[in-house]
């Protein structure tokens, strides 16, 4: 098989396992964009529950204590909270 | 030998000076100041922050002001890098934070906290890397009547990274977090196993690069609710095509699967995408263009989508353009589920070589809370990098 033909076929198992999957619940766990992170600590500020902490330059989440109440990702300036 | 000796050991330093207010608060900001002393096989970083912002994320606004002080020392000696190090801030504002404590034990006030920290990576072979790292905090929590909670946490980590000679490597880790609090008799932990898979095609065009990893993540541990923390399989591809010399077009996926007690569920599908667009490249300051757009679907709906453009003028002296418009969920009462907020405009930087630069943009918000709000803002900044010296 080809580079692409693997691709491909990752890239259609990779959508049907999306299909089939039920959608995300309210409190699903946030997810940081370690990539976009600047470790700027506007979210560690703004957390009411003391669930985010910046560890060697990115943002991190403690899945624990994280009530899912977004306001990180209302302020976070580079969008990479979601 | 003396020069030798005279070259060994180098210092560097730099300061980051940032201001941004609005018509609610004019005077938030915030000042970077760090400096890197380096031998030949160590290196120790100290890095303090002034900062004075928002704490809340609602308005009218509430802000704090802190100190962030990070002191960080690694050694190398043959295949084996120690990397000690220690933060701490200090919340130095008349307005504490205020912290929701778990298992409803109230509200108290964050006044900092002391991290020290113990890393260690070996290469056990050229493909084969060992590290570990150990966080301790101890949190200075206090109740209305002063009352310190004696909050301490501990973060254990560590894993193995196998690079295999096909553009692959195979990462397996693990990590332990646990916080207590003699004070509101809480003691609770939770653990998580990742396995992770990274691939970079080597076979690619030249102006093609492709990458691409799968993270599980088992965890052991329940959330606020006392519900077990589901199991994440996370998935991302990153593709960055030079579709010709000066533009380039860097797209990535990801995709995010939840196991959460045997039911499969989409935790998160998003994209993003960024052009950037160079231009008077002959110049001493070069010009570019980058248009970015960025859409996540998960349990919330986030939207971003924007234009930043620096345009050469003459000299060091470039003109900025600033334009966003962005969907996210907001904590204000009464302002909805959602917030729209457009932002625009127009700005200035000098930059005098590499050693400083100057830049300021005034703004305009247009955003949707109770009411439409239209805010004025000023950012500015002044960066200093006076370069390194050698003794």
């Amino acid at each position: 098989m080809t580079q692409f033909g693997k691709t491909l076929a990752v890239a259609v198992a990779a959508v049907i396992l999306l299909v089939a999957c039920k959608g995300p619940v309210e409190n699903t766990q946030l997810l940081i964009n370690t990539e976009d992170c600047t470790g700027c600590g506007k979210c560690v500020e703004v957390c009411p529950y003391n669930a985010i902490e910046v560890i060697n330059g990115d943002a991190v989440i403690d899945p624990s204590l994280c009530h899912c109440c977004y306001r990180c990702v209302e302020e976070c300036p580079e969008g990479a909270i979601y | 030998m003396l020069p030798a000796l005279a070259m060994a050991v180098s210092i560097d330093g730099w300061m980051n000076t940032q201001m941004g207010g609005d018509s609610l608060s004019p005077q938030m900001g915030r000042i970077d100041i760090g400096g890197l002393l380096k031998g030949g096989n160590w290196s120790l970083v100290i890095q303090e922050r002034y900062s004075h912002e928002d704490s809340t994320g609602i308005v009218p606004r509430i802000l704090n002001s802190y100190s962030r002080t990070d002191i960080d020392f690694t050694i190398e000696a043959g295949p084996v890098s120690i990397n000690p190090d220690v933060c701490w801030t200090v919340d130095t504002g008349d307005n504490k934070p205020e912290i929701v404590l778990p298992v409803q034990a109230g509200v108290v006030y964050r006044e900092g906290f002391i991290r020290p920290g113990l890393g260690i990576k070996a290469d056990v072979s050229e493909n084969i890397h060992l590290f570990a790292r150990g966080l301790y905090w101890n949190r200075d929590l206090r109740q209305e009547d002063d009352y310190d909670l004696d909050w301490a946490e501990t973060r254990i980590s560590g894993g193995a990274t196998w690079d295999s000679p096909w553009g692959t490597s195979l990462t397996v880790a693990a990590l332990n977090h646990r916080m207590k609090s003699d004070f509101i008799d809480y003691d609770a932990d939770w653990s998580r196993v990742d396995i992770n898979m990274s691939v970079q095609p080597q076979s690619l065009p030249a102006n093609m690069f492709v990458s691409g990893e799968v993270t599980y993540s088992a965890y052991s541990g329940t959330d606020y609710l006392d519900s077990d923390i589901a199991d994440r399989l996370t998935s991302r591809l990153r593709m960055v095509q030079m579709v010709i010399p000066s533009v380039s077009v860097n797209t990535v996926f990801e995709s995010v699967i939840d196991f959460d007690d045997g039911i499969t569920r989409s935790a998160c599908t998003s994209a993003e995408s960024r052009i950037k667009y160079r231009f008077l490249q002959n110049r001493e300051i070069p010009s570019s263009v980058l248009i970015y757009g960025k859409v996540s679907r998960s349990a919330i709906r986030t939207e971003r989508a924007g234009i930043f453009s620096r345009i050469n003028l003459y000299g060091g002296l470039s003109l900025l353009l600033d334009a966003e418009a962005r969907v996210t969920p907001t904590a204000v009462a009464g302002a909805g589920p959602e917030r729209k907020r457009y932002t625009f405009g127009p700005g200035l930087e000098y930059q005098f070589g590499t050693t400083v630069r100057i830049w300021g943009i005034v703004e305009q918000e247009r955003t949707n809370l109770e009411n439409n709000e239209n805010w004025w803002r000023l950012r500015a900044g002044l960066e200093l990098y006076p370069g390194s010296f050698y003794f």
